[in-house]
């Protein structure tokens, strides 16, 4: 199996943010930067899929200089090889424009299968994955926890809410995006890093891959929110002020 | 008849049969005894070339030499009255080294020492008492072994050392009868021939059995890493740490090959005392099995057949065993050695292991909390921030950065290093000195962390560092010179014994039994100071392993990152040992060990005595207006 797992560098979850001076993004400088989890999940449930069916895995990310670290890390998890595709200026982008740079650079690779991660940790749209697999004219299904080749393609465990999960069948080639949780992730190991020294990491410019930049969602602000909080005492006999409160639940705070 | 002139009888005439029978009898041993020595030697010698092994400086080494293979101290000391006699049969091996060469030469005629002459007389008296002591000796560790059998002996009785014992005692036997018979009695003949076979027979045997240390340990004694615990460094690209028997170094071979059997290592270790499947004898002995077998240059795992992954990981790397062992074998980096066999490549698949290693790889501690945590507490406690320009940077490590407990030892050394004056200050970033994963052989995570926090002193300009941790001190001293020059650092025990006289004395009735940690202990031989500032505090009352033979706590080796242990627990195990002392408090100078007590202490409820850290010791005394 020919597996693609598209990864991306995010800033450290404990990383203390800031709204950089022009509040478009977050302040960059003093950032530590890891793999996206979900995305270390995709990675995961690709490198057992090779462990079980044989094949390659193909780990492409887009993003500047930085993000080589995290294709050296995801070679030393075990994956064969990787892409980079040179971008200093990913923030300006939209999931279109960041899709169609993937799609651009994984075409010619003609994989069986591509993995994304659900949605990451610094924008959550959750929307490159699924839009790769529209580019690339393929099925896709998305929050998979599980998935399993069969001798017609693919079943996949697919989490919906409430404890309640789907099983679909696709055939391949497929993109999924996958959810967190679905596999214990291995560790980097020292072997694992001796061996990725020697593994190829091609590089593609966003220039080469001729794409159309022109973002068609802008990222207008960046804010912190703002905490608020109010304090309502609800008066009269417990009664009351449990109908009362009910009520609040029901059609203010809307969680009943 | 024996009389005051008595000397050694000799036969004073072999004829020429006897001589060439002497000739073809020795011959035939020594071609035996070579043919496993001669291939022992070869496997020790077909092994890796030990990394970062520098016979000089000499010193300690002769040093060593001396004092624990002539003068037996080790062996001595750590088992007294079996070490005596132990020491008693080494020496009159050492005293008989003449006597037999002289044995030997008279048989083919050319006899150097006369029994009339006065060297010849007075040597052969000496020898004679050496002769005496030493069957004392062997007759005592004889009914030692046989039966008394103490456990760690192992339940098996050994024939061959039944045999061996049997042919020394004969030996001296032979040669102190000389003395009560006549040079021309056809007695002399026969203990000269039963001297003579006894020797033959014992030659061959040595090296087939763990009478190999004869010649080895002193070898080994004299080679072995020095140090503590000192890991050998991974050379080159293929380098994971002890995986095959490629990876078998000169030394650790030498070792294997040494050992005696005498479990002392198991005797002391907590996982062999708890019931674990661990045992350190048997790990040094699986190596040897393995040469045995396989070989040094076999590709198959050292994990599986000859030892079990399993044991390897419940050692809390204490370092009992190889504070104890007589031969030099050091069991630490062998240890170490086959963990790391197992993470550098992948091999061990643990989840709570695998949940460390990826807190780590991901953020700045081993309690996968968020580093803001830390900067709130350095807020809260009004830390000063280290800007270079105070004495001492105080590093407070994972579990006084993030553990709540950790943190009010903090607090409290704080507290005093205010009373006292001391100009400090904390990073305002610090990741995990890397211990756990150093114990637990991820040589990828240790070097991340080592050279991540060697750049932050650097560019901090530390100069020196203080720290509530043992195993902070430890792994940033001594691991990370594997990846620069760390600054100079001590533990806060050592901090505070220096300014003993400048604390306030307490006035108190309170008895503290104070609990030596592995990491301070054995690793820093660090004991009186912990106890000089305990004694400020309380009357300071022992444990009945304490100093060099306190029990461990159970955490190190990464152990507490780990999951349910199997069998007793370690931790309370050494906690009912201290809760039986009687003492109102137990005094712990590791946050580690507290944190063990803490929850082992717990199941002795409403009597369980208060515990307390040194440094909280120290400010409880503090006059009451001093405040961070």
């Amino acid at each position: 199996m020919k597996i693609i797992v598209a990864i991306k560098q995010v800033p450290e979850r404990d990383a203390q943010v800031r709204v950089d001076a022009a509040a478009k993004w977050i302040e960059a400088s003093d950032l530590q930067y890891a793999l996206n989890e979900s995305d270390a999940y995709a990675l995961e449930e690709a490198l057992q899929l090779k462990e079980k069916h044989g094949g390659e895995v193909i780990v492409v990310t887009a993003g500047p200089e930085r993000v080589g670290q995290t294709i050296r890390e995801a070679l030393a998890k075990g994956a064969d090889r990787g892409i980079h595709i040179d971008c200093d200026d990913l923030e300006s982008r939209d999931a279109l424009g960041v899709a169609r740079l993937l799609a651009a650079a994984v075409k010619p690779e003609n994989a069986d299968l591509l993995l994304t991660g659900l949605q990451s940790e610094d924008l959550g749209q959750g929307q490159t994955g699924v839009i790769l697999a529209e580019l690339l004219g393929l099925p896709h299904a998305s929050l998979i926890l599980h998935v399993e080749k069969t001798d017609s393609g693919l079943t996949v465990k697919r989490e919906l809410e409430e404890g309640w999960f789907q099983t679909i069948e696709l055939p391949t080639p497929a993109v999924l995006t996958i959810q967190s949780g679905g596999n214990k992730l291995r560790y980097a190991t020292l072997m694992g890093i001796k061996r990725a020294k020697t593994k190829e990491v091609r590089r593609a410019t966003a220039a080469e891959l001729a794409v159309d930049a022109a973002p068609v969602v802008l990222l207008e602000r960046v804010s912190l929110p703002q905490k608020q909080k109010s304090t309502q005492i609800l008066p009269g006999t417990p009664k009351e002020a449990a109908a009362a409160l009910v009520e609040k639940l029901k059609f203010e705070v809307r969680v009943l | 008849m024996l009389s005051l002139a008595a000397t050694l009888a000799e036969p004073q005439h072999f004829s020429l049969a006897e001589k060439l029978l002497l000739i073809v009898l020795t011959a035939a041993s020594a071609a035996a005894f070579w043919r496993r020595f001669g291939a022992v030697l070869d496997k020790i010698r077909q092994s890796k070339k030990d990394p970062g092994f520098h016979l000089f400086p000499l010193g300690r080494r002769v040093w060593d030499f001396f004092w624990e293979v002539l003068c037996q101290a080790k062996v001595i000391r750590q088992r007294p009255l079996p070490g005596l006699a132990h020491a008693f049969v080494f020496w009159g091996f050492c005293a008989f080294a003449l006597v037999t060469l002289n044995h030997f030469a008279s048989g083919i005629g050319v006899g150097f020492l006369s029994p009339s002459g006065p060297f010849g007389r007075f040597y052969f008296y000496l020898a004679a008492a050496f002769a005496f002591t030493c069957a004392a000796g062997i007759f005592g560790l004889f009914v030692r072994r046989f039966f008394i059998r103490p456990k760690w002996l192992g339940q098996k009785l050994s024939w061959e050392s039944g045999f061996i014992a049997l042919l020394i005692f004969v030996l001296m036997a032979t040669y102190l009868a000389a003395f009560f018979v006549a040079d021309a009695s056809p007695a002399t003949r026969i203990l000269w021939w039963t001297h003579t076979l006894a020797i033959l027979i014992f030659l061959p045997i040595i090296p087939h059995t763990k009478h190999l240390h004869l010649l080895l340990s002193p070898a080994t004694v004299f080679l072995s890493r020095g140090g503590f615990s000192q890991i050998p460094p991974l050379v080159g690209d293929e380098d994971f740490g002890l995986v095959a028997g490629t990876d078998l170094t000169q030394l650790v071979s030498l070792q294997a090959y040494s050992c005696v059997e005498c479990g002392r290592c198991t005797e002391h270790c907590p996982a062999a005392n708890t019931g674990k499947l661990l045992n350190p004898k048997e790990i040094v002995l699986g190596v040897r099995a393995y040469l045995n077998d396989l070989g040094p240059a076999s590709d198959q795992s050292l994990l599986g057949k000859y030892n079990a992954q399993e044991a390897v990981f419940q050692c809390t790397t204490c370092g009992a065993c190889e504070f104890q062992c007589p031969v030099g074998i050091e069991h630490l980096p062998i240890l170490i050695g086959l963990r790391r066999g197992a993470v550098n490549t992948g091999a061990w698949e643990d989840d709570y292991g695998a949940k460390l290693f990826l807190a780590l790889e991901r953020g700045s501690n081993a309690l996968g909390i968020s580093p803001s945590e830390r900067d709130k507490f350095i807020q809260k406690q009004a830390l000063a921030l280290f800007d270079g320009t105070q004495e001492y940077c105080l590093w407070l490590g994972c579990m006084g950065g993030y553990d709540p407990k950790g943190r009010e030892i903090v607090a409290d050394f704080a507290r005093v290093m205010n009373y006292l004056g001391t100009s400090y200050g904390v990073l305002r970033k610090e990741k995990c000195t890397g211990d756990p994963v150093r114990r637990l052989g991820n040589d990828l995570l240790f070097q991340q962390l080592a050279e991540a926090n060697l750049e932050i002193l650097a560019q901090s300009k530390v100069k020196k560092i203080v720290t509530i941790c043992p195993h902070c001190v430890r792994t940033i001293q001594e691991d990370w010179k594997d990846y620069g020059t760390p600054p100079p650092i001590e533990h806060h025990s050592e901090f505070l014994a220096r300014f003993a006289d400048k604390l306030p004395k307490q006035i108190t009735d309170e008895t503290i039994v104070y609990h030596d940690p592995c990491y301070l202990g054995r690793y820093r031989n660090v004991f009186d100071e912990p106890r000089a500032v305990t004694a400020l505090a309380g009357t300071v009352v022992e444990a009945p392993r304490n100093h060099e033979r306190s029990f461990c706590c159970g955490a190190g080796g990464g152990l507490t990152f780990l999951g349910e242990e199997t069998g007793e627990r370690v931790s309370h195990v050494r906690a009912a040992e201290l809760v039986a002392t009687g003492a109102t408090t137990v005094g712990t100078a590791c946050p580690f060990c507290n944190s063990m007590f803490r929850d082992a202490l717990a199941e002795s409820g409403e009597a369980a005595p208060q515990l307390l850290d040194i440094a909280q010791l120290t400010a409880r005394g503090l006059p009451k207006n001093e405040a961070v």
